[in-house]
């Protein structure tokens, strides 16, 4: 290949580049806002999971009993005030 | 608390123990001359540019390695000890021979650093951890139960319990 | 093509620097809600799709670079240097990473791959990826501005002008590069750096906008897990490459260039643990924000190790101008770090307190702590030669002894938590839980340690101190227990499973699994690590013996009879070639090999290859590999006095076990990456609590 063929190659590749980065499109994605629901849902998801762990955990036992007792107290209490907290979001 | 602090002492105390061991049985060994020459062979490296230890250094055509083998064992037949083989050795060739670096004056740093950095992390570890386990919001007591809460709390029993539902 | 191969690299770098500087300005206006003339969504996206054009105008100069080279473009000076005519083809797409230029241009290539799949995949969460993208093109805009400006790959040859003459072959490529692994060894190893960057723009970017969540972390996690593969893969290709062919013996001889590659391995591994903390409690988030930084400015120290001659080594490039360069990228990037933290430092609050020093938790701030001693203390060795030159103005080595001493205590300390971590519940244990799940694996510990003195792994040989098998012995014992811990993880699982669905273990196993893919393909790789440390302790036993062979003289070793039945020359275009045909016996019977001819005798044939176009000579090591040892022959040569050969051979324990433990690494990764199923949030017809008789509960281990 010569250079000037080489030159040629480059000059197109330049040309596609732009027009492919300017080419007018509407389409595109928006950037849209995560709200406060959206995040307390992500959160919910994860205390779930912690909880369904927790009690597999146990099954396999890991746990003795006090422990898992007590724990799944603390994380019942803390999903419960997160679904109080969704629940109020989502009637508003 | 008191149970981790318990285990640690354990661990500590058996750390302590090995640490012992090895150190006593380091100032015991390597005594006859076949082993002082491969211990001595494997605290230098050869000099040529292959990278190697000296006692293990054993390319074809290598300028060093034949030579200095055969002056090492010359030492060790003139019942020279260690430390002298080894200053020996660094005087004749530069510091870059000795494989690591030598336990005097700033290459003790090289020694001491992994060990303090070590320790200072840990009690840094421990020291958060305890600030930690300290300021930790007490559990919410059950007393304080409205019906609607423990509502949301059977849902979320009924909900995971399952673990998946298989 | 050299022009258009430049043109290329110029209209790349003139991309990437577009989606920077329309990324930033359009994602300030965003932030600000300031008014523009157009919109910063669609200047956003623009930043993008310049972005997505620049991968394809680095790919097409990395194309150019390939082309050049299978037609034998000796105009450029690369080509020159790094090919030559003889070369077979597969060794041809290895002269793109075997120059500096070359090696630059590979980065800068899977950089714009990494990024292009990443600006595609944009509508995951449009806002937190165009962040991510203006990052990644800001790291971009360096490594072409390198290409374009510090280290041309298309440079043509000095003096030579079009149609003028040319030489007639290359100075060919590194013996040590005509290997089979090493067409994909480096590339594997870019992978895995390179890779570092997605994750470090992700966490960057969350960072800067504030992302509320923890749900960036799931995002990058696959990213992260396939660079920690790759990276893997790297290492261990690295390491098999260095066993076969560099014929002393050995796999990993802490050169500076190795412990580049270890290092940000290390921080990464840190990062992949702690960030589970993250995910699931919300805790940690400011440490792993610079977990995540020093992971990927170790990426950059590495290169700047091997790429800029900083620190002597058998496989660094030669010295060169490029050092500035990295140096002041290292300084910008933690500038920016720095001042991004600083900013958003409140919003890096954790959810979360530690609950008790003896949980999962509490495991991971250990196994964080010794992943970074580690880390630290290879970063020690590596650049303790210069400052040592600098403090007290002597020039030092620091290699093998130096790490045996500090570096091995700290892998056995880090096999123990692999063990321990997995067995402590998460937020926190009581007396009686550990009591519970600790039992076995300490019988299994205690088991091994009698079995191993009794089969005469003594660290005491006529009333000497043996470091080396004390270790060894320590790395079985807790190798066993770790094994029998995550075993008995496995099984119990697979136990809960078996009983509420009926189905039979191994299809209990595989559910268990496929539920939770993340954990247990990491307990697979936990698994596969262990193997793999079995196998290196396995070096503190190695013997070997050297000998002139004539014919029919034989080496003993071991079980073995190696006996000489010739040796012999020959050459091709490419190389000239010296070689002994040994056959091998073993405790007087001949070793049966399974070929494509069906079990034949074994025959080993060590060669040394001398390579035309470089003069350079190279070992090819003959290696007869079984689970207990590799038989490991090398043709070290031919003595001048008597005319024949001299033949090493090696007995390496276990060896075979290192690589057996990477491909359970790489099953165990390969698993962690497929998605779990998703837990239906079906109740069950029997209530929890009775599906569990309390008899099961007693007999949980």
């Amino acid at each position: 290949m010569t250079s000037n063929t080489g030159l040629i190659a480059g000059l197109l590749l330049l040309i596609g580049a732009f027009v492919y980065t300017f080419w007018p499109e509407n389409s595109f994605a928006a950037q849209k806002q995560k709200t406060q629901l959206d995040y307390l849902l992500e959160r919910k998801e994860q205390l779930y999971e912690n909880l369904r762990d927790l009690n597999f955990e146990y099954r396999a036992g890991k746990y003795p009993e006090e422990d898992f007792e007590a724990q799944r107290a603390s994380l019942e209490t803390e999903t419960a005030q997160l679904l109080s907290e969704i629940e109020r979001l989502q009637q508003a | 608390m008191r149970l981790s602090f318990t285990k640690w002492t354990f661990w500590v105390k058996a750390a302590q123990a090995a640490a012992l061991m090895v150190a006593l049985c380091f100032t015991l060994g390597a005594t006859d001359a076949g082993s002082r020459f491969n211990d001595l062979g494997h605290r230098m490296v050869c000099p040529c540019g292959c990278a190697q230890l000296l006692g293990e250094c054993n390319h074809v055509g290598c300028p060093d390695s034949d030579r200095m083998r055969s002056q090492l064992a010359s030492y060790i037949r003139d019942n020279k000890g260690d430390k002298d083989i080894l200053t020996a050795f660094a005087a004749e060739y530069g510091p870059t021979v000795l494989a690591a670096p030598t336990t005097q004056g700033f290459d003790l740093v090289a020694w001491i650093a992994p060990g303090a950095v070590f320790l200072a992390a840990l009690f840094g570890v421990l020291l958060v951890a305890r600030h930690w386990a300290a300021t930790r919001p007490q559990a919410v007591t059950a007393q304080s139960e409205t019906p609607e809460m423990s509502a949301i709390k059977d849902k979320i029993r009924r909900e995971t319990g399952a673990d998946g539902g298989f | 093509m050299a022009t258009f191969g430049s043109f290329a690299l110029i209209a790349a770098l003139a991309l990437a620097a577009y989606n920077l500087l329309a990324g930033i300005f359009a994602l300030r206006l965003i932030a600000t809600g300031a008014q523009a003339r157009i919109s910063p969504e669609r200047l956003a996206d623009t930043a993008r799709r310049a972005g997505i054009a620049s991968f394809v105008a680095v790919s097409c100069a990395a194309f150019a670079l390939i082309w050049s080279v299978f037609h034998n473009d000796f105009s450029i000076a690369y080509i020159v240097e790094h090919s030559n005519r003889a070369l077979p083809a597969a060794y041809k797409f290895s002269a793109l990473w075997s120059g500096q230029e070359g090696s630059l241009l590979l980065w800068a290539w899977l950089l714009a791959g990494y990024g292009f799949v990443l600006r595609l995949t944009h509508k995951n969460d449009v806002k937190l990826y165009a962040y991510a993208g203006t990052i990644l093109a800001g790291i971009q805009v360096f490594f072409l501005s390198l290409l374009n400006f510090a280290a041309p790959p298309f440079s043509l040859l000095p003096g030579y002008v079009p149609g003028g003459p040319l030489p007639d072959d290359g100075n060919g490529l590194n013996p040590l590069l005509q290997y089979p692994e090493m067409v994909i060894h480096p590339p594997m190893l870019y992978l895995g750096y390179v890779g570092f960057s997605v994750p470090f723009a992700f966490a960057l970017g969350a960072l800067m906008m504030r992302y509320p969540g923890e749900k960036w972390i799931r995002i990058t996690r696959v990213w992260t897990m396939v660079t920690w593969t790759f990276l893997t893969c790297g290492i261990f290709l690295g390491m098999h490459w260095a066993y076969a062919v560099l014929g002393w013996g050995g796999y990993w001889g802490w050169d500076p260039v190795e412990n580049a590659s270890f290092m940000p391995w290390l921080a990464a591994t840190a990062f992949l643990h702690s960030v589970m903390m993250q995910e699931k409690r919300g805790m940690m988030k400011s440490w792993n924000v610079w977990l995540i930084f020093v992971t990927f400015m170790l990426t950059i120290v590495g290169t700047l190790l091997t790429r800029a001659g900083l620190v002597s080594s058998v496989h660094a490039f030669a010295q060169s101008s490029i050092g500035t360069w990295f140096y002041v990228f290292l300084g910008l990037v933690l500038l920016v770090c720095l001042f991004t933290f600083i900013l958003q430092k409140d919003h890096l609050k954790s959810d979360h307190q530690l609950e008790s020093l003896v949980s999962r938790e509490s495991s991971f701030l250990f196994n964080n702590l010794v992943l970074l001693l580690g880390c630290f203390v290879i970063l020690l060795g590596t650049f303790w030669p210069i400052v040592s030159e600098y403090v007290w103005d002597r020039k030092e080595t620091v290699s093998g002894p130096y790490y045996s001493a500090v570096a091995i205590p700290i892998g056995l300390f880090l096999l123990f938590l692999t063990g321990v971590g997995p067995l402590l519940p998460w937020r926190s244990a009581s007396l009686k839980a550990i009591r519970r799940n600790f039992v076995i694996p300490v019988i299994a510990l205690w088991g091994t340690v009698i079995v191993a003195l009794v089969a005469g792994v003594r660290p005491w040989k006529d009333g000497e101190f043996q470091a080396g098998t004390f270790y060894a012995l320590i790395a079985f014992a807790l190798a066993a227990a770790v094994l029998t811990a995550i075993v008995s993880e496995f099984l119990r699982g697979a136990g809960v499973i078996a009983k509420q669905t009926g189905k039979n273990l191994f299809a209990a196993l595989v559910l268990l699994t496929r539920r939770n893919t993340r954990r247990y393909g990491g307990y697979l790789i936990h698994i596969g690590l262990v193997i793999a440390i079995i196998g290196f302790a396995g070096a503190a036993f190695n013997r070997n013996v050297e000998q002139e062979m004539g014919l029919h003289s034989k080496i003993h070793l071991g079980p073995y009879d190696l006996e000489c039945i010739g040796f012999s020359q020959d050459s091709n275009a490419n190389y000239n070639s010296e070689f002994a045909l040994l056959d091998v016996t073993s405790n007087g019977k001949p070793v049966k090999v399974l070929t494509t001819s069906g079990f034949t005798n074994l025959q080993m044939t060590p060669e040394k290859r001398v390579y035309l176009a470089s003069q350079q000579p190279q070992t090819m090591v003959a290696i007869h590999s079984v689970p207990e040892w590799d038989l490991y022959v090398v043709y070290e040569g031919i003595n001048p006095d008597s005319g024949q050969p001299i033949i090493k051979a090696i007995l390496n324990p276990l060896v075979g076990w290192i690589w057996f433990g990477w491909i359970v690494i790489v099953i165990g990764s390969i698993i962690a990456l497929v998605p779990s199923i998703i837990p239906s949030t079906v109740v069950l017809k029997v209530p929890a609590r009775a599906t569990v008789p309390t008899a099961a509960l007693k007999g949980g281990d």
